[in-house]
């Protein structure tokens, strides 16, 4: 829908005239004019004015009562005066009264010197107290949860954090309680406030009510400075803020860019800052001694013995990389395994994905949506994707637009969903059967046939049908947001021709702003590392390549019969990352395995020949790519530890030692090269990008992107859901709090799920499962234990299990027919 | 101006069984209802502004005025009915709603009719339990006689109607807060702009009116509106139903001609105070009105001469204090009242009143100086005109007017109790447990 368009207009202010957007709020449009209006509860990041705290009166000519600048919008001519007596005493009367009950305990509180109200008070207050009688009193702090602390005490009562629980991340666990001066902020019967973005209400808070725990005492305002970054632990790729002191991260607050975030932060890019300095993370590079344990070594001997084992493997080497690893980083890989090791094996997908010229034709600058997108288009239908899981901070968008703009949603996926509420179309297709679903869409879109696909995927022929239809008449921006396993294993191209074929029947390809495509890859800088060349049949900016490498399943295969012997894995564990873990653990016996992580995890710790520690999230420099096509930049916060070198180093080290001329000094030089070897990247630099970014798909450069030819035409029919035969079928739920940095995090630790299973209550009762009780669930051979849950948004035949559990989970069984049974 | 104002309101208010269908309907109960159906729905808003009914729920705003604001179109449009009549001194609607609940059904169907609105809600305040089960009983007749549900005697209008309860706020009489409490929410006031007219219950356009304000519209419609604007006196047509309580000999309901001096209403129709006593002060319209005192008695009683002399008519609501009345205990019964009932929404209701109540304590507990008085007068100046809704003046207007009023008796209470035996002795003399040891020491 139309992005608002705003007319500039002239208003005075305090005498002086003032061009400003006509509508905006006085409070904002004063800026402008350079004047200040103290606000407390206002924050347009929160939705519509409430006109609370009564902080902003202004005089306005012509209304005779005093105008809250926060609710009131400007408008052509007219007259505000922020200074007149009675402004002043109004001003002096809020302040007056917020203090009443305030505890004025600055010296000891965590807000003193980052403090609105302490600000607001030095600036308009009276300077006086008459204040004689007793303040109110709580205990304090208290735990509102495990990550923040709430002192009554010194709450305002402003609104703020109540506001965003029920109105922008939509938990509704915060609530007032009680009436009048006895109000006080709390939640039903003192639950803890765990929520996926509870840490946004610190930031929220205009006093030193919300304070953050692991924060709590560890630095003063005056101590400490601010490192501008992006958060590298999701593709939803937040600007953050981390403050530092003393070379250490000790919180990490948001830094607004409308086209990523909107100025919130999941908790995970919040408090997993902690990781950085935990026990856990590696310090040297390891080597595997005589003894065949991993020991510390020096950086040459590491460098070294890696070099050697890589050119002993030659074309038979394989690179993958995932996880935080950045633009530079995989261009720099890719470049060592073909033009070094002379080997085409390269992925960074967690399971086969489409082809290079679907890649080319889904990710295309005019079949792209923004993230803004989600939010204003008419209808977004997302289809195999969670976004609290996937990309948390998408989910705020998505509630967004369906709460302050009516943007429909559509859901189609395997499993419940969190936005299911909100959706008009909830679709369950049977696990697996995303294939089967897009391509009775595509026949519904287009009068095919739609029963037999439908079929496939386990779905009636009038849930398709109905969502086409409101597909066909929602307005014509519309979005369609999806996952990275929907086009996954050996359906991906025929899913991904599927995808494209619904697409263009919606007329969302062909460029117009607004509408489009936007899949969120598994990993954080998914995106990038498949336009830098790391995949198996495409070189940077998808250049066809000459002889394409191996396809997942061959990689894991050719590593096991020894036709593959060594691994160059850049932040990816294959056991923990990849799909197949049973495979990995077999295949990565025999081969020499080179690993550059941050901790060590299974796959490192059990196979790896030499170990290179990566550097945390606040320490990374170079380039990453959101899934929408911005090109944004990490920038160091704190310095690295001794003993930690920065990943495209290590790479362009073990390339010079493998005959490599090309001299690279810096993390700026590593991204000229990407420039200039991505035909899309053209030209742009690291000044451009900036602190907000670059969507490369908006820069001229946009049209070098390879445009591919290709029919869309379904080549085989859908994949038919096999009958369950009285077994369940797998789905996996993911979890936001998957990443190994949260659960080195001790505050975020708690957050880390157990191994669970949801069923519905129809199976659990056929099966004679209880709620609660230990369950085995079997696939094939393997076999893992969990607790059971009935949960009635489950369908039925479904069985969806805990995948980033710490010791296995539903990561452990392949994707299939499941037997639960009992313990 | 006749000496007996005529009964409409309260014509035949005490006959047994009014409160049901055929009574009611054989009192000539419906049939204006009939008949406004059966005209345009222009006609029905022009006859309104005709009669020049102001609101009775307290603002007084013109009826007609309101009605008209309603936008037309195809949306959802309510009617909401506010019974949650929680102003102390006033009990006006619980007689009708108890007595003549049909009335008022009647006066909501005509008023739904008019602005195309199709659902209705009676929001009663939570104590009015037995006023609660006559309308849902009244309700229940009108729907079985077809005077409510879908196409009401054929005209094509539809019109559902609810009685809610709530749950004992004062607050959700004021409207926006009402139509938060009706959402399922928290009952707090909202911003306004939007007015309920253009974004009300549910987003919808919504008019809101007053039990006796919808009552009155079958009695304006059956006389005409010219006729209705006759009686009473310029700006303050037609009857108003009066609350008298306090210190009167016959305290209750009463159905007056706007414009009858106060002095007829409270030495007249109330029969004054006991003999040997005279009239201190007087709220005129409800505890939340600045006071007046006895020579405002001569005063005619209606919206616009209320104002002038500094109070208001509000909800028709008359406290009478006669002289053995403290103004220290009614400031501080107020201020105890509206702490309680603030909402904590914005910041100079919330505080202001907590504030004020705690320095009334300390006044009461003669722990104060004379210069309190003026502090304590500072804050309500400081309340007064900064909320964001009317509550916080509710209390600072009353209060600031007693101790304006009344400021020698603050002070001589102040000495009184000081000079007290129990006072010299550290008993606390009110018993109250809010004043603090530290305070006590410094007085």
């Amino acid at each position: 829908m139309p992005r608002p368009q705003r007319t500039p207009i002239t208003f005075t202010i305090d005498g002086r005239d003032v061009i400003a957007p006509e509508g905006t709020m006085l409070a904002d449009a004063a800026k402008v004019g350079d004047v200040e209006i103290p606000v407390f509860c206002y924050e347009p990041k929160l939705g519509a004015p409430v006109g609370a705290c009564r902080m902003c009166l202004v005089e306005v000519e012509g209304i005779p009562k005093l105008q809250t600048a926060c609710s009131t919008p400007v408008k052509d001519g007219m007259v505000v005066n922020t200074t007149a007596p009675k402004v002043k005493a109004a001003q002096e009367s809020v302040l007056e009264f917020l203090l009443v009950n305030h505890p004025l305990d600055c010296p000891v509180c965590d807000k003193g010197g980052e403090c609105p109200l302490q600000d607001i008070s030095y600036g308009w207050g009276r300077g006086l107290s008459r204040v004689a009688e007793p303040k109110r009193h709580f205990t304090k702090p208290l735990e509102l949860s495990p990550l923040i602390a709430i002192d009554r005490e010194r709450c305002i009562l402003c609104y703020r954090c109540v506001r965003f629980s029920q109105e922008v991340s939509e938990d509704h666990q915060l609530v007032f309680l009680e009436r009048g001066a006895d109000t006080y902020v709390g939640t039903f019967d003192s639950h803890p406030y765990v929520a996926p973005f509870s840490g946004n209400i610190i930031e929220l808070c205009p006093v030193g009510a919300l304070t953050s725990r692991p924060y709590r005492f560890r630095a003063r305002p005056w101590d400490i400075e601010g490192g501008g970054t992006v958060c590298t632990l999701c593709p939803g790729q937040c600007n953050v803020t981390h403050t530092v002191r003393d070379e250490r991260v000790l919180r990490t607050l948001s830094r607004q860019n409308d086209g990523v975030d909107d100025g919130w932060l999941c908790d995970k890019g919040r408090f997993s800052y902690q990781a950085a300095s935990a026990a856990e993370r590696l310090g040297s590079p390891l080597v595997r001694g005589k003894d065949g344990q991993l020991a510390p070594a020096s950086w040459d001997d590491a460098l070294d013995r890696a070099a050697e084992l890589l050119r002993a493997s030659g074309d038979a080497a394989v690179g993958l990389a995932g996880g935080r690893t950045l633009n530079e980083e995989g261009f720099l890989l890719q470049r060592l395994l073909r033009d070094q090791l002379g080997s085409p094996h390269l992925e960074s997908r967690p399971a086969p994905g489409p082809s290079r010229e679907l890649i080319a034709a889904l990710n295309a600058p005019a079949a792209q949506a923004t993230v803004p997108d989600l939010e204003y288009a008419h209808h977004v239908l997302l289809i195999d994707i969670e976004p609290v899981e996937a990309a948390p901070i998408l989910e705020l968008r998505l509630r967004k637009g369906a709460r302050r703009l009516n943007t429909q949603l559509s859901v189609a996926s395997a499993r419940p969903s969190a936005l299911d509420p909100r959706a008009t179309h909830s679709i369950r297709y049977a696990p697996g059967g995303g294939e089967a679903f897009l391509k009775a869409l595509a026949a519904a879109l287009s009068d095919g046939d739609v029963a037999t696909p439908a079929a496939a995927a386990g779905l009636e022929v009038d849930q398709i049908t109905a969502l086409a239809a409101t597909l066909t008449a929602a307005g014509e921006d519309r979005v369609i947001l999806y996952g990275d396993t929907l086009l996954q294993g050996a359906g991906a191209d025929e899913a991904a021709r599927a995808l494209l074929r619904v697409a263009e029947s919606l007329a969302i390809t062909d460029g117009n702003d607004g509408s489009g495509l936007l899949g969120i890859p598994a990993s954080t800088n998914g995106r990038g590392l498949r336009e830098v060349g790391v995949l198996p049949d495409a070189g940077p900016g998808l250049r066809a390549v000459a002889t394409p490498g191996r396809d997942l399943p061959g990689l894991v295969e050719g590593l096991g019969d020894g036709s593959l012997t060594g691994l160059l894995a850049v932040g990816v564990d294959p056991i923990a990352d990849l799909q197949g873990r049973a495979a990995w653990r077999t295949a990565l016996g025999t081969a020499s395995v080179v690993a550059v992580s941050s901790f060590l995890t299974e796959g490192v710790a059990a196979y790896a020949d030499v170990v290179f520690p990566q550097e945390a999230p606040a320490e990374q420099e170079g380039t990453l790519t959101h899934p929408d096509g911005r090109v944004q930049r990490a920038r160091p916060a704190i310095r690295r530890p001794d003993g930690i070198r920065a990943g495209w180093w290590v790479l362009a080290q073990l390339a010079a030692r493998l005959g490599d001329r090309t001299a690279l000094h810096t993390s700026g030089m590593a991204f000229a090269e990407v420039a200039d070897d991505v035909p899309f990247l053209a030209g742009l630099t690291l000044d451009e990008i900036g602190g907000k970014g670059v969507r490369w798909p908006e820069t001229a450069a946009a049209a070098n992107w390879p445009a591919a030819k290709i029919s869309l035409d379904a080549q085989s029919e859908a994949t038919v859901i096999p009958p369950a035969n009285g077994l369940l079928r797998l789905a996996r739920a993911s979890s936001p709090w998957r990443n190994p940095e949260v659960a080195a995090s001790p505050a975020l630790r708690f957050l880390v799920p157990d191994a669970n299973a949801r069923l519905a209550p129809a199976d659990a009762e056929r099966l004679g499962i209880g709620e609660g009780d230990q369950v085995a669930l079997t696939v094939d051979e393997t076999q893992i234990s969990v607790t059971a849950h009935l949960d009635s948004r489950v369908p039925a035949g479904t069985v969806v299990a805990q995948a980033g559990v710490p010791g296995g989970g539903a990561d452990e069984l392949p994707l299939g027919l499941v037997e639960v049974r009992g313990a | 101006m006749s000496a007996v104002a005529p009964h409409l309101l309260l014509d035949g208010i005490d006959e047994p069984g009014l409160n049901t269908l055929p009574v009611y309907e054989r009192r000539g109960g419906y049939e204006v209802m009939k008949d406004a159906l059966r005209q345009p729905q222009e006609g029905i808003i022009e006859e309104l502004k005709q009669s020049g009914l102001r609101g009775r729920g307290g603002a007084g705003f013109p009826l007609g005025m309101k009605a008209s604001f309603i936008p037309a179109g195809g949306m959802d449009k309510y009617l909401v009915c506010n019974a949650d009549e929680s102003e102390p001194g006033t009990f006006k609607d619980r007689e009708i709603m108890q007595k003549c609940p049909h009335r008022l059904i009647e006066g909501m169907i005509i008023a739904s009719f008019a602005v195309n609105a199709n659902r209705g809600f009676i929001f009663i305040r939570g104590e009015y339990m037995h006023q609660a089960d006559v309308l849902e009983a009244a309700v229940e007749e009108a729907k079985a006689a077809g005077y409510l549900g879908d196409d009401i005697l054929g005209s094509g209008h539809n019109f559902e109607l609810w009685v809610h309860r709530g749950a004992g706020a004062y607050i959700c009489g004021e409207e926006t807060g009402l139509l938060d409490s009706l959402e399922g929410k928290r009952g707090n006031p909202r911003l306004k702009p939007p007015f309920p007219a253009n974004q009300g219950l549910y987003q919808g356009p919504t008019l809101l009116n007053n039990v006796e304000t919808l009552s009155t519209i079958p009695v304006i419609l059956g006389m005409g509106g010219e006729e209705y604007a006759k009686l009473g006196v310029e700006r303050s047509s037609g009857t108003k139903l009066i609350s008298i309580s306090g210190h009167v000999q016959r305290p209750g309901n009463y159905e007056i001609e706007l414009g009858m001096t106060s002095r007829d209403i409270i030495e007249g129709l109330a029969g004054g105070t006991t003999p040997g006593h005279k009239v201190k002060f007087w709220f005129p319209g409800g505890s939340s009105s600045p006071v007046l005192l006895e020579e405002d008695l001569d005063l005619p009683y209606d919206f616009d001469s209320m104002a002038k002399a500094g109070s208001m008519l509000g909800s028709g609501a008359i406290i009478v204090c006669d002289d053995t009345t403290s103004p220290v205990d009614i400031a501080l019964k107020l201020a105890t009242f509206y702490r309680h009932e603030s909402c904590g929404k914005c910041t100079p209701c919330r505080e202001g009143t907590n504030w004020t109540l705690r320095m009334m304590e300390r006044i009461q507990a003669g722990l104060a100086t004379p210069m309190d008085l003026d502090r304590l007068q500072s804050v309500q100046q400081q309340i007064m005109g900064n909320c964001l809704c009317v509550l916080g003046d509710a209390m600072a207007m009353p209060v600031s007017s007693l101790v304006n009023k009344f400021r020698g008796e603050f002070e001589a209470h102040l000495e009184r109790v000081r000079a007290s035996e129990d006072f010299m002795l550290g008993i606390d003399p009110a018993g109250s447990g809010h004043v603090e040891t530290p305070i006590r020491a410094l007085a």
